[in-house]
């Protein structure tokens, strides 16, 4: 009885609470659910496929999987930082997509649910706002990645 | 109990489709091999904008402007593919020809759904070649046998996906 009282708490705690993967692109920090990220690994080369797709253009193949990629940066006006460039594998609702993000490495963190803001800007698919570190960073809603450009 | 049974051998049918593979630029390309009529040289051909081949008029086909993509036409690699479905006929200029294959259906696959635009019209889907995404292209739209290319919505591309592999171009 105790117990699944206690397991009924926890599982409010973990509602009132999200965890998050912090990366930058072009030195723009982001965020997105754990939940929705695939991986993290060094970028290797893409191979290009003629699309018309807005900023799906390229192919990668990681292990035995091809999947597409996503030009976050493009979409968001940036240049990738640092060396070696990273590969963040989201998962999307269409199957895995991997993203290139800035050579620093994402860090884990924990956000209460209550403060995160929606947002405003309706140019990315996000989750909402919160405030990290003393930044307003946007939570990229990386399963729906793609489907409002 | 005999065993006589389990070792009876059997014809397992196994669908596979022949593919020329050809490259332009950094990018690697599968043509249906059935309907490859020849392979030229560029002495062969010249720099005229049709070939023709056994009474065929084969118009040259730039795909580097399809398809948008930087390749140099001017090594010693370069070569023409005739290549026809019957009706339409297309010569089709190339960085190189990398080799024939046969690959069976099940190792080919659709391109993937994020892929949503005139694209998938271009391509019937993708397979590996000796460790290389090789796209397969659709000779239908090739040979400019398709009307102008329209979008496709993204419940109509989920259901190419569903399909199973190849839907577009049905070479595999």
């Amino acid at each position: 009885m105790l117990r699944a009282a206690r397991g009924q708490q926890q599982a409010q705690t973990t509602k009132r609470s999200w965890n998050v993967v912090v990366f930058t692109v072009g030195g723009m920090k982001l965020a997105a659910r754990t939940e929705d990220v695939g991986g993290v690994s060094p970028w290797t080369d893409s191979i290009p496929v003629p699309s018309r797709t807005p900023f799906v253009q390229a192919m990668q193949k990681r292990d035995h999987q091809v999947m597409p990629v996503y030009e976050l940066a493009n979409r968001l006006s940036r240049t990738l930082q640092g060396d070696p460039l990273l590969c963040l594998v989201a998962r999307h609702v269409d199957g895995p997509m991997a993203i290139c993000i800035d050579a620093a490495v994402p860090s884990l963190e924990t956000v209460d649910a209550a403060a995160i803001r929606p947002t405003i800007n309706g140019d990315l698919e996000t989750l909402g706002s919160v405030t990290i570190g003393g930044e307003d960073v946007t939570i990229v809603a990386l399963q729906r990645l793609g489907k409002l450009a | 109990m005999s065993l006589r049974g389990h070792l009876k051998s059997t014809n397992v049918l196994v669908e596979t489709g022949s593919f020329l593979i050809v490259r332009l630029g950094r990018m690697y390309l599968a043509l249906p091999a059935d309907g490859v009529r020849g392979v030229l040289t560029p002495e062969e051909t010249g720099h005229e904008q049709a070939v023709t081949a056994a009474g065929s008029l084969y118009q040259l086909v730039d795909l580097t402007h399809l398809f948008s993509v930087v390749a140099d036409l001017s090594g010693l690699e370069v070569r023409t593919v005739l290549y026809s479905n019957g009706h339409s006929h297309g010569a089709i200029r190339v960085e190189q020809v990398v080799g024939l294959t046969d690959v069976e259906r099940k190792n080919c696959f659709p391109l993937p759904p994020q892929f949503r635009c005139d694209e998938r019209r271009w391509f019937g889907g993708m397979m590996l070649y000796e460790d290389l995404l090789v796209l397969i292209v659709n000779p239908a739209w090739m040979l400019g046998e398709l009307a102008e290319v329209v979008s496709l919505g993204a419940s109509e591309t989920s259901q190419l996906v569903t399909a199973g592999p190849l839907t577009v171009g049905g070479s595999c």
